[in-house]
């Protein structure tokens, strides 16, 4: 279904389109609090994107319409909305003129309003842009998990924790997919995909013929970042396919030797011993510095005898039962002194670490990082 | 103060909080710091989330969206938050609770912190004045004379000057001030336009009479010059990034 909303204030379209090759672009002005941006924006590219790829950092999370934290007004111009159904629909008001400029292009100049203070894209922080990618390698991780690799068109520089907004050939709307890997200026990113019973994207790449799939990717996106002069300890807190990220961030510390001076601690759930994957490289960190990591995989659906065999089998891994924030409250009593926390996993699981880390280990909010993607 | 009964003492628990409703509509959170009581805004300042549902622990509140957090005791952010919360009047007599609206001058940041006595000699200066939408309230190269508190509505601002101006952002918080080249010796013109986009009320201060009260009280004079290069540094800020 197609949708496209109009502002009332519209004076006298047709818009000034500016001819470009053969894109049309649209200019966009952002009224902020704190002052006002101006920017151009191809004919299909989300609001969002050409305002990010101009390093005007516009407020977003999840950037593929699920948060809301994009939200914007219009005030004058007409946009067209990509997925008029999304989840973060929920959070906007179409009657005052409020969209998704992740989810929305522009068919005219736009005068849209942001009511948060928006500014520049820090000094040393990769500026996010277009690549175009195809599928590469793909491999089994457990039962209902993939890696995949998608090989670029030209290097990509990121920050280890971040994503890539990802755009299959074929299948509507972009997903955000965290690197798994870390590289300087990699032409390949490796990521994390679950199985979703009916989920266009799981459903293509677990499928046969996915080799070769041409991807158009948007990036890098994501705050909840590492680099090295950090300079606290890593504790990373992750249920499921959040340890994408976590492993990019472990691979620039360990890569860096990070950990020579620093401590890493691992909590890593899943249900049950069948659902684990990544347990070769976590023992891999682990086997060079085995007294700076601790790794602890959490089952939270897995009976003694099934935790104890787990146990056996990766006997450089600790493992724990219950919900990961639990686990990780347990085991981190009395070692959060400079400590930098990244979370990531389904949204119950990183509230609740949130609460761990705030109400129980009295942590500061500047030491807690993670995007919500929901 | 006008005020309206919200609920019993007893109804809110210690370090806990409950959100009511005032007449007119107006959503308010009530907490509970050890049986001191406080209240204000009941909506999260950065992205309309429900402060109701996050987290606290009778000193700071948390927005459990983005973490952003304030102390209790004066709505004045903590950590990663870039606004106060606004905050009401609040009265506990024979264990009901009564809420007010407190007043955009107690609520400004610029004023924060400073004596109860500068406080009200400002107080005494305050000149409330309502414009309509579309209404300038002042002007390119127009004479300073006034700083002035939004209490509601929206105002805008345009920079630049002749043909070549630009759009250069809003104020639409209760408290935030605006116009504060009138704190400033010698800033005798306007540098930028400020209009009205709806029906707003704003309180007038005069620049000169407040710098004089400010000189009356030094420790005051020095916290509201503090105050305001904190303001101006967190929009210089966030211009400059790019």
């Amino acid at each position: 279904m197609d949708i496209t909303y109009r502002s009332k204030s519209v004076r006298g379209a047709p818009a000034n389109l500016v001819s470009k090759g053969k894109s049309i672009a649209m200019k966009v002005q952002v009224r902020a609090r704190n002052r006002a941006y101006e920017y151009a924006v191809q004919e299909h590219e989300q609001v969002l994107f050409g305002g990010l790829r101009n390093a005007i950092e516009m407020p977003y999370e999840c950037a593929t319409g699920t948060c809301g934290t994009c939200k914007a007004r219009l005030i004058e111009g007409e946009i067209h909305d990509l997925w008029p159904n999304s989840p973060g629909k929920k959070h906007v008001n179409p009657e005052k003129g409020e969209f998704l400029s992740c989810q929305c292009v522009a068919r005219s100049d736009l005068t849209m309003e942001i009511r948060g203070f928006v500014g520049g894209y820090p000094p040393g922080r990769s500026v996010p842009r277009h690549f175009n990618g195809r599928v590469g390698a793909k491999r089994d991780l457990a039962k209902d998990v993939m890696a995949f690799s998608v090989d670029l068109d030209e290097p990509c520089d990121f920050d280890a924790g971040q994503f890539m907004a990802l755009k299959f050939e074929g299948i509507p709307g972009s997903r955000g997919y965290s690197m798994v890997n870390y590289a300087h200026r990699p032409e390949r990113l490796d990521f994390v995909i679950k199985r979703m019973p009916g989920g266009g994207v799981s459903e293509r790449l677990f499928g046969s013929d996915s080799k070769a799939l041409d991807v158009q990717l948007f990036g890098p996106l994501g705050k909840a970042t590492f680099h090295p002069s950090l300079d606290k300890d890593i504790l990373c807190i992750a249920g499921g396919s959040g340890i994408a990220g976590m492993m990019s961030i472990l691979s620039r510390a360990v890569h860096e030797d990070y950990f020579s001076c620093h401590k890493g601690y691992v909590f890593f759930g899943v249900r049950t011993a069948e659902d684990l994957f990544f347990t070769d490289e976590l023992q891999e960190f682990k086997a060079r510095y085995p007294e700076h990591i601790r790794v602890v995989i959490v089952l939270s659906d897995e009976d003694q005898r099934g935790l104890e065999v787990a146990a056996t089998k990766h006997s450089t891994l600790e493992f724990d039962s219950g919900f990961v924030h639990e686990a990780a409250g347990r085991h981190m009593k009395g070692s959060y002194d400079n400590v930098m926390s990244y979370l990531a996993g389904p949204p119950p699981a990183v509230d609740a670490s949130i609460r761990l880390l705030l109400l129980e280990a009295r942590l500061t909010t500047d030491t807690i990082r993670y995007d919500k993607f929901s | 103060m006008s005020k309206t009964r919200v609920c019993r003492s007893e109804d809110i628990p210690t370090n806990g909080m409950k959100q009511v409703e005032l007449d007119g509509g107006q959503q308010v959170l009530i907490l509970n710091a050890d049986g001191r009581y406080f209240a204000y805004q009941a909506i999260c300042p950065h992205q309309e989330v429900a402060l109701c549902e996050g987290l606290f622990d009778g000193q700071v509140l948390t927005c459990h969206e983005h973490l952003w957090q304030w102390d209790v005791e004066t709505g004045a952010p903590v950590g990663l938050a870039e606004a106060p919360l606004e905050f009401f009047d609040v009265v506990v007599e024979e264990g009901d609770v009564f809420v007010g609206v407190a007043s955009a001058l107690k609520l400004a940041s610029i004023f924060e912190g400073i004596s109860d006595e500068a406080q009200a000699q400002l107080a005494g200066l305050m000149r409330e004045e309502s414009y309509h939408a579309d209404a300038v309230i002042y002007d390119f190269g127009a004479p300073v004379e006034d700083l002035y508190i939004l209490e509601k509505g929206r105002v805008e601002f345009m920079l630049g000057r002749d043909d070549r101006t630009s759009p250069g952002g809003f104020l639409i918080s209760k408290g935030e001030l605006f116009g504060w080249a009138a704190l400033i010796a010698d800033q005798p013109r306007r540098i930028a336009k400020a209009s009205c986009k709806e029906e707003s009320t704003v309180i007038a201060l005069n620049g000169n009479e407040v710098r004089a009260i400010l000189a009356d009280h030094p420790v005051d004079g020095h916290r509201v010059m503090s105050n305001l290069v904190h303001l101006i540094t967190r929009y210089l800020a966030s211009f400059g990034a790019r």
